[in-house]
Formats: structure tokens, C-alpha cells, sequence
């Protein structure tokens, strides 16, 4: 039989017959390397996590035309740009003036189901318009005609006077308003319809005046498209909405910052807890030390053959903890977040080897010390 | 050349005068029982011939070598080399089965062997408990797997501290049975006891008090050869007949545990 | 005899209970100090998004609906706020919550070129002395943090005095008129006109670029409203909406006394508003959904973030301490063994053992609960640049956690050993 055969089949001896002290400190170890690979995704993944809650704020890239005005075609090319993984979602948006009741009113046509994207924040009474001659109005309109939900208007359009025709017909449609928009910004104060509803009732079609986008990522991200975009040469203009961008970086940066901390702090402490039960662990055999000496082994095939013990724990304990940690990570994703968390392989060898280090640096001082103890001492009395 | 001698060694802590000039000679192939009552210097003589410890003063020849001067790394490499341990408490390492206890002594020695191991097992009487962790063995065969690990790497010496101490009579016997072969193989026998019986079927019994060699009785009627459980009754009243070993006080020879399991 | 032997422990073995004791302390400081984050961290991180800015408006009731709409000249509808009702917002229930805010007035001046630029009163960083004795600056330097300042600084109103004539420009206006910090430029207003100084320029990243932020009462002379305001946004620190709130928000009148006084007591963002309401004249106060809303859900997020990494590192603790007092107590195997063959009861040994632990325990809690203290410290001032209020109800939490450990760490390991026969602990020696 090989010496490393005999040795590995006391390592396994060891774990295996002393089942419940080496628990003990599996346990422990496990625990130490679910904390750490738990806490590292969840402060690795916050961003991009809590990234996603910040779109609430809505819009944080608008799109304006150059001189002579936009098409929806162009905002298209512009925001293909954009990976399509970070596009939350993109509404152009048309203003026109119409007319209720012949009293002048904003109306907006845009993408509904984009507009929900971008604007997140926007609390509805009612529901969003989902089919054609469908109408939300602003909270302030709906104040001034004295509309509420469920009531029928007709919207007419007066046509710019063009050359050769002395009278232009208005246009008219009806619309039925499913919902009251309350922001508690100016956009009280407009109507929204579909973009097909506003072309129809305007009569031209393809045109847009601005377009929302919400991206995410960070500053750096976002400017990025901001230039990339602009150096298209079409006439798309990308600018950031500095106070929704400025703003996110600031607070997002602070809540890494504590995650950071927290996990920084909730790691040295389980790490010294797993070191002082492994010096427990350890202060335990000291009379197995002893006898080992008495039999002829050197400090140094002693110092081997404990350590490679608890390395053989710290392997085990990583991988286990590993596995816990990202399963944790897991649940605190889809509680806070309701979304999956990424898995990280980067994590998993990481883990294994602090909690290999740190059980063998913990447990290497006192089988260190044990092994300077005189063996006839231990051996002699309890 | 004597294989062990001690030349006016001392072991002195602070006030305490362990071991007070002490010198004596060990032949190869001799057997020698160390007795004396408690706190007579027993242990710190086993212990400085078993290199766990150095002398204050003095020197000590293990095969010519003066091992009261080497390091203490230098102690382990002699000890696994030369020595053999039989402790009264037994100590295996209580995960690792019989065999695997004697195995680690190769281990450290040199290359674990499982045939020989096994046939040390078998010397022993134990082939068949190979595979038992020592809380399945009984104090007596524990003490037997000992004896096995101590031979296993031909020690020049086997230096038992009160082997049967933990063990009832029979258990007592086997081991003593066993000293017996091994001394008939040549192997030298080096036993620090309290128990005159175990004592006097050596060939020679130092006695120890206050840590000076106060007396040295040899058994002129050693034979070596007899065995042992055909001639128990004989021998013992004729060895203390002739020699007039003196028995230790009452106190101590009741405090012997007699409480090995089974 | 009981207390002798327990000092003899404590006293002999006070290497291995100053270890238990270490790692009792440190779960004790890692569960007080996570605790104490956890509680605060939501009016932290409420705190850290007021750099979005307002998240209440407050305009005239007779709404500005019109001036938007119709595009009436000068954006005057006759309808205003009074300058000097501004103090009583921080003497509404919830004053204490109100962080920030500041008076806007529009005007619409004239360039010496012709053109209509769009000027806007404002306080920058107005000094407030209030009853209290509660000191606050408030204004739009911390109102529209977002703002990035291209050249020159913020206007400051405490250093300049009255007769300086400061006014911070826009961007895309600075560039078209040549403006950087220190030039001038001549306005032309209703009633008057002034030659103000630029202080700053800025960039907004929207359509505030194109405007000029002046102190309240230089854009007041341009229009000869003196006391008049056009709106007021506020910052204040909410709750995040729930049912009752928006049911209250709807209509005070339709809930019960009790429900009422429940909402009233709550810093929902619609109490506030009502109680804004109920102090400034003629106003009518509402949530800025896009800050109100999104605030409610980033803290409700943070705050579980945090609720559930506490929970991790509680029960790491936990496990932590119960293992080594397991570990521990499992040493003293032999000893426990010795007891009970001289004749010790069960219950005797157990009191001891534990008695040892708990004193042991004492000791690293206290130690470990000033620790945490100071960790949170740490934490507050790193990553927010202020204390943690520690909250009372940390200390009893710690200390039956601490409690509870200890004794799931020693029972089981002090039954086991009970059941250890004391001639197989003594003889075998392991």
C-alpha cells in the first residue's frame, strides 16, 4: 500500500467514523460559504436588480428631432442601437391640437402598451385604452369638461389651412374614455390616444415629435447610446433625462455601497465564527496528537494529516455552501424582486477556496500548537 | 556495548530531585521490569528512555547514540526508529480500526504494509478483529492491538508504562504471555509496573524510590522458555521465595484498576 | 460549593469561555448592528432618493390648468399663492418630514433682442429660522440636484445680499447668448427691468435649460407681483401608499373617525398633501407620481432586501454560536464523566454547565451589542454619511436571540454527555 492511500484512508476514516464532530464543523463551514457565495450574488446582481425597480422613474432618454422633424421609422433605426435587452420599453409620442367641445385641448398619440413601459408611475382610474376610439384623459381635463370613465366624446381636428382652399372641413371621431390619467404632473392636462387614432383623425400619418425610451443601466451605459446614437447622422437627437439619470446613479451607487458593507462585515464575523470552531475542533484532539507523536509521526506528517482533514471539510463545506448560498440568493430574488437571479461560476471555485483557506489558516495555528505539546503530558493524564 | 545506558542522570523540577543519579545498562535482548511506588521517578525514567523527554543532566546511550542532547525533532525520528510504545490507557486513535491503528505506526515508520500488519495482528491473537474500531474491542485486546503496533517495526526496545493496568487478571495473563513470546523472539522488553507479578517474571526488576535505583533484583530462575500458564503456581512462590521482592505498600497495590471492560 | 465550582471554571478554563465568549459577542454585534441597519435603512435610503427631486406640488386652486392649456400670455391667471403663508408648511403634523421645498414663480421677460425667455423665481438656499428652533436651508440647490453646473456655482442667496442681482441661466440659453459665470445680461420685464448678474450656468437635460433661475423677489420686481407665488414643490419623507391611502386620497370624508386619524398620523404622501392644504390658502397639493410612486417601490424593495440578508446573518450567527458552544461543551466530556462517577445529579451537572455558559454569555452579549453598535457606525456613516438611530427594540431582540442560541448550542450537547457512562468516559481515555 501507498503512503498517500494510508493517508487518504485516514482522512476519510476521520470524517467518516467521527461523523458528528465533523458535522459540527461541516456545519459551520457551510454556513460560512453560503453567507459568502449568498451575499456576494445578491451584491453582485443588486444593481441590474434594483436597476429594474428604478425604471419606475420612467423615461430616462428622450428622443427630439432635429430641424426638420422625425419619423417613426427613424426612431425605430435609433433605438435598434439600443440592445435589445436593455430597452424596457420605447413610446413616440405626437402632440396635436384638438378640440373638445370646440375647446382646445393637447391631444398625444403614442404607443399605449410602450407608454405603460415608460411611464410606470402613471395611475390610472379606469384602464389604459386598448382598442381604436378608445381615450384616456388627463386628470385636469377630465376636471375642466367634467368627463369621467365610461363617457362618450368626440375629438374633432382642424386641418392647417392649405393653399388653393379657402374653407377645410374639421374632422371628427368619437371616443369612448376608458380611463383618468393622475400624475400629478403637467401631463394631467393632455389626452392620450393610440398614434393610429390621432394619424386617422389627423389625416398624416408616419410623423412623431419626441419619443420616451427607458433603458437600463447606468450613467456610463446610457451615455454610451446617447453618443453612439447621436453620431448616426439621422435625425434623431438621444438626450438623458438628467434628473432621472443623475439621480439613479446616486442612490444605486449608495445601495451598493451598503450590500457592500453589510456583506463585508457579515463575512468577517462568519469567518472568525467558523475559525474559532475549527480551533475548538481541533483543541479537541489533542491527545490524539499526542499518541500520534508517541508513535513516531513528525510535526510535519501530523500538520498534513490534520489539515488535510479540515482542507478535505472546507472543500466539502464550500461546495455545499456554494449551493446554498446561490439557492439563497434565489429565494431573496424572487421575494424582493420577483425575478431569477444570475447564476455566477465564477462564484462557485471562489467560494470553495476561501472556505478551503480560511478552515485551513483557522485550523493550522492550533494543530500548530498542538503538536509542540509534549506528548508523555497529554498521554500521562486526562 | 549495551544497547541502553544511563549514565548519572537527573531530572530535576524546581525543588523536586525526579530521577537522582540514576544509571543503569540494558542488554540487547534482556528483559527488565522498573517498579517503585508512586511519584518514584517511574515515569520520568520511561518517559527520558522513551524520548518524550530530555534528562537535566547526565547522559543516556540508545545504541551508542547519546539521546539527551538531540532535538526534539530529532527525539521523534529516534523514538519511531528504536522504540516501542505500550501506554496503560491503551490509546488507539478511536476512528481507525484495529488494523488501521497498527498500519499508522508503519505509516510513520516507513511504508504501510496491510499483510504484515495483519500478521502482527495475528501475533497478537487478533487476526480476526482486524476490522474493529477499538470501542468494539475489549480493554484486553485494545492493549493486545498496542503490543501489535509497538512490534510492528522491530523496535530495538518495547517500553511498556503499567501495560495491565486497565486490564482484569486473564487479560493480564495474555499479555504477559505475549511479553514472553516476544522476549523468546529477541526482542527487548523494557516494563515500568506497580504489579510485582507482572514485575517478576522479568529477567531483572530495578525498584525505584524517590528517584534513585534502590535496589536490583535479578531472577536467577528466568528461564524464558517455560510457558508461562504451565508453571504460574511453581514460579511466582519461588521467585518471591528466593528473592524476597519487596512488595509495595497495601494502598497501592488495591489502587490497580481492575476495571477494564469486556 | 455550586458558585465555587463555577468560579473555578471560569477562573481555570478562561481561555476556552473567553472563546465562547468572542464568538457569542460576535454574533451578538453582527445581529445588533444588522438589526439596527435594517431598521433604519428605510429612512436612509428615503433620505438618498430626495435627489429626485420634489415629490409634492402645490399650486393655486383655481389650477394653472388654464395657463398651460391656453397658453395665456405670461402664464398669469390671476390665480396665486401667498409668499409669506410659505413658513406654515413646516408647521403642518407631519413638519418634521418635510425635507425640503421652495416657491416658484414664472414670468416671461424680454431679451434686449427681442425674444421671450421664460424666468423662474425660486429660492436657492433660503435660510429658515423656524419656531422650533429648528434651523433648515432650503431651496432648489438641493431641490434639483441633478443639475449639473457647467460654469460658475450654485447662486447662494445667504452670501449674496438683496442688491446683487445674481441669476443662475440655462445651458442651451448661455450658449446662445454668449453667457458663462460673471457676464450680465438685461432683462425686460412687465414692470421693470434689471441687469442681472450669471452666477452659474447649468444643464438640466431638459426644458429648464432654455430658462433663467433667479432669486424670488428679483423675478417678483419683473412682474410686479411682490408676495405672490406660482407653486411650491416639497420634498418630504412618505410612507409608501397602501389602500387606506388611496381611498383617503379620493376623499377624507368617506372614511371613519378611526381610519381617519390613522391616516391623518401616517406620513402617506396624501396626508401630507391634505395637511399642506389645509395651511396655505386657496391650494390644492398632489402627489408627483413619478417620484412619490417609484419611491414606494424602491424602499418597500430595500427595505425586504435588507429584512432577508439580516435574516441570512442571523442564522449564520446562530448556527455559528450554537455550533462551538456544542464544540465546547463536548470537550469537557471527561470532566462530566469525573462528575457524575463521584455521585453528581444529572440536573446538577446540567445547572453548572449552563450557568458557566450563560455567565459566559452575559459577558460576550454586552460586548458584542457595543460592537454592533459601532459597526452600525461604520455602515451609517460610510455609506450614508450619517448615524443610525439606534432603535430600543434592537437590545431585547439581541439578547433573547442571544438567550435562545446558547441554550439550542449547550442542551443537546449536555444530554448527550448525560448519557455517557462515566467508566467509558474515564477509561477510554477519547
Amino acid at each position: 500500500m501507498k503512503k498517500r492511500q494510508m493517508y487518504l484512508r485516514m482522512i476519510t476514516a476521520s470524517l467518516i467514523r467521527r461523523r458528528s464532530r465533523m458535522l459540527v464543523a461541516l456545519l459551520s463551514i457551510a454556513i460560512g460559504a453560503t453567507v459568502l457565495s449568498g451575499l456576494v450574488t445578491i451584491y453582485y446582481d443588486v444593481p441590474r436588480q434594483m436597476g429594474a425597480q428604478f425604471r419606475n422613474y420612467g423615461a430616462n432618454m428622450i428622443f427630439t428631432p432635429s430641424e426638420e422633424g422625425f419619423t417613426l421609422e427613424d426612431i425605430q433605426n435609433a433605438a435598434a442601437v439600443i440592445d435589445s435587452g436593455d430597452l424596457v420599453g420605447i413610446a413616440p409620442y405626437r402632440y396635436e391640437n384638438v378640440r373638445i367641445n370646440a375647446i382646445p385641448v393637447v391631444a398625444a398619440g403614442t404607443d399605449l402598451a410602450g407608454a405603460q413601459k415608460t411611464s410606470p408611475y402613471w395611475k390610472v382610474e379606469g384602464a389604459w385604452p386598448a382598442a381604436g376610439g378608445e381615450i384616456m384623459v388627463g386628470a385636469a381635463v377630465a376636471e375642466n369638461f367634467r368627463i369621467s370613465e365610461g363617457d362618450s366624446i368626440e375629438v374633432s381636428f382642424t386641418p392647417e389651412m392649405e393653399d388653393g382652399h379657402d374653407v377645410v372641413e374639421d374632422t371628427y371621431l368619437d371616443f369612448k374614455v376608458t380611463g383618468i390619467l393622475d400624475t400629478g404632473g403637467s401631463e394631467e392636462e393632455y389626452v392620450y390616444m393610440s398614434l393610429a387614432d390621432l394619424e386617422s383623425l389627423t389625416g398624416s400619418a408616419g410623423r412623431a415629435d419626441v419619443a420616451e425610451l427607458s433603458v437600463s443601466g447606468g450613467g456610463e451605459v446610457l451615455a454610451q447610446y446617447e453618443e453612439r446614437i447621436n453620431q448616426m447622422g439621422s435625425p434623431v437627437q438621444a438626450r438623458l433625462v438628467k434628473r432621472v439619470t443623475a439621480s439613479e446613479t446616486t442612490v444605486l451607487s449608495k445601495l451598493q455601497a451598503l450590500v457592500l458593507l453589510v456583506t463585508v462585515v457579515v463575512l468577517a464575523l462568519t469567518m472568525i465564527c467558523v475559525a474559532t470552531t475549527m480551533t475548538a475542533v481541533v483543541a479537541e484532539r489533542r491527545k490524539e496528537i499526542g499518541l500520534r507523536k508517541s508513535i513516531g509521526a513528525s510535526d510535519r506528517s501530523i500538520i498534513g494529516e490534520f489539515l488535510g482533514e479540515n482542507l478535505m471539510l472546507g472543500g466539502i463545506g464550500g461546495i455545499l455552501g456554494s449551493v446554498l448560498g446561490f439557492v439563497f440568493a434565489q429565494q431573496v430574488s424572487i421575494h424582493v424582486f420577483s425575478s431569477s437571479i444570475r447564476f455566477m461560476p465564477m462564484l462557485v471555485p471562489v467560494t470553495i477556496l476561501v472556505s478551503v483557506a480560511v478552515t485551513g489558516l483557522s485550523s493550522l495555528l492550533p494543530i500548530r500548537g498542538a503538536t509542540q505539546v509534549d506528548p508523555a503530558l497529554v498521554l500521562k493524564g486526562e | 556495548m549495551s544497547l541502553l545506558e544511563l549514565k548519572n542522570v537527573y531530572k530535576i523540577y524546581g525543588e523536586l530531585h525526579a530521577l537522582d543519579n540514576v544509571s543503569l545498562k540494558v542488554e540487547k535482548g534482556e528483559w527488565v521490569s522498573i517498579m517503585g511506588p508512586s511519584g518514584s521517578g517511574k515515569s520520568t525514567m520511561m518517559n527520558i528512555i522513551g524520548c518524550m523527554d530530555k534528562p537535566t543532566k547526565g547522559e543516556v546511550l540508545l545504541d551508542g547514540v547519546d539521546i539527551s542532547r538531540e532535538s526534539a525533532r530529532n527525539l521523534t525520528t529516534i523514538r519511531r526508529d528504536k522504540i516501542g510504545l505500550i501506554f496503560q490507557q491503551f490509546h488507539l486513535v478511536n476512528y481507525l480500526t484495529a488494523l488501521e491503528n497498527v498500519m499508522l505506526a508503519q505509516y510513520y515508520h516507513s511504508m504501510p504494509d496491510e499483510k504484515e500488519a495483519l500478521e502482527a495482528l495475528d501475533r497478537v491473537g487478533l487476526a480476526d478483529r482486524a476490522g474493529h474500531l477499538p470501542s468494539q474491542l475489549s480493554g484486553g485486546e485494545q492493549q493486545r492491538v498496542c503490543v501489535a503496533r509497538a512490534l510492528i517495526n522491530y523496535p530495538e526496545i518495547i517500553l511498556a508504562d503499567e501495560p495491565t493496568g486497565n486490564l482484569d487478571e486473564a487479560n493480564e495473563e495474555i499479555v504477559v504471555d505475549l511479553f514472553h513470546k516476544l522476549h523468546n523472539e529477541g526482542t527487548t522488553l523494557i516494563v515500568v509496573t506497580h504489579d510485582p507479578e507482572v514485575a517478576e517474571v522479568a529477567q531483572r526488576t530495578l525498584v525505584l524510590r524517590s528517584g534513585r535505583l534502590a535496589k536490583e533484583i535479578v531472577n536467577e530462575n528466568f528461564t524464558g522458555k517455560i510457558h508461562f500458564d504451565e508453571s504460574e503456581g511453581f514460579r511466582k512462590e519461588e521467585v518471591k521465595a528466593a528473592n524476597g521482592i519487596q512488595q509495595p505498600e497495601a494502598p497501592q497495590k488495591s489502587g490497580k484498576k481492575k476495571g477494564g471492560k469486556k | 460549593m455550586f458558585w465555587r465550582m463555577i468560579r473555578g471554571t471560569l477562573v481555570r478554563q478562561w481561555k476556552k469561555m473567553l472563546m465562547i465568549a468572542f464568538t457569542i459577542a460576535l454574533g451578538a454585534s453582527l445581529a445588533s448592528a444588522m438589526l439596527s441597519v435594517m431598521l433604519d435603512v428605510g429612512d436612509k435610503v428615503n433620505q438618498e432618493l430626495k435627489t429626485y427631486g420634489a415629490n409634492i406640488t402645490v399650486v393655486p386652486k383655481s389650477a394653472s390648468v388654464l395657463s398651460d392649456l391656453y397658453e395665456v400670455e405670461g402664464g398669469q391667471t390671476g390665480a396665486y399663492l401667498q409668499e409669506d403663508e410659505l413658513g406654515k408648511i413646516k408647521t403642518i403634523f407631519w413638519a418634521f418630514n418635510i425635507v425640503d421645498y421652495a416657491p416658484f414663480l414664472d414670468v416671461n421677460v424680454t431679451a434686449d433682442d427681442g425674444t421671450q425667455i421664460r424666468c423662474v423665481g425660486s429660492w436657492f438656499n433660503h435660510h429658515m429660522e423656524l419656531p422650533t428652533g429648528e434651523q433648515l436651508d432650503a431651496g432648489i440647490t438641493s431641490l434639483r440636484s441633478w443639475w449639473e453646473i457647467k460654469s460658475g456655482a450654485w447662486l447662494d442667496e445667504q452670501t449674496a445680499g438683496d442688491s446683487a442681482q445674481l441669476c443662475m441661466v440655462g445651458s442651451a440659453l448661455a450658449e446662445k447668448y454668449g453667457l458663462t459665470a460673471g457676464s450680465t445680461i438685461h432683462l425686460t420685464g412687465e414692470m421693470s427691468d434689471q441687469t442681472l448678474t450669471v452666477a452659474g450656468v447649468f444643464d438640466a437635460g431638459g426644458e429648464e435649460d432654455d430658462q433663467i433661475f433667479a432669486p424670488l423677489n428679483t423675478v417678483q420686481a419683473f412682474a410686479g407681483l411682490d408676495g405672490k407665488i406660482d407653486s411650491i414643490e416639497v420634498s418630504a419623507l412618505t410612507t409608501p401608499d397602501n389602500e387606506l391611502a388611496e381611498r383617503a386620497a379620493k376623499d377624507p370624508g368617506s372614511l371613519t373617525v378611526s381610519q381617519y386619524e390613522t391616516w391623518y398620523c401616517t406620513c402617506y404622501v396624501s396626508s401630507i398633501c391634505y395637511q399642506i392644504q389645509e395651511v396655505i390658502t386657496d391650494s390644492v397639493a398632489s402627489a408627483v407620481r413619478q417620484v412619490a410612486d417609484s419611491e414606494g417601490a424602491i424602499l418597500d424593495k430595500t427595505k425586504l432586501l435588507m429584512a432577508l440578508i439580516t435574516i441570512l446573518s442571523l442564522i449564520g450567527a446562530a448556527l455559528g454560536i450554537c455550533n462551538l458552544v456544542t464544540a465546547s461543551v463536548m470537550e469537557r466530556s471527561s470532566e462530566i464523566g469525573l462528575m457524575k462517577a463521584i455521585g453528581a445529579q444529572n440536573g446538577i451537572i446540567s445547572g453548572l454547565v449552563l450557568t458557566e455558559i450563560f455567565i459566559t454569555a452575559i459577558f460576550g452579549g454586552l460586548l458584542g451589542f457595543a460592537a454592533g453598535f459601532g459597526f452600525a457606525q461604520i455602515i451609517g456613516h460610510t455609506v450614508f454619511g450619517s448615524a443610525i438611530t439606534m432603535k430600543p427594540m434592537v437590545i431585547p431582540i439581541v439578547a433573547i436571540l442571544v438567550v435562545l442560541v446558547t441554550l439550542a448550542g449547550s442542551i443537546p450537547a449536555i444530554r448527550m454527555l448525560l448519557h455517557l457512562r462515566p467508566a467509558e468516559v474515564l477509561h477510554g481515555g477519547h
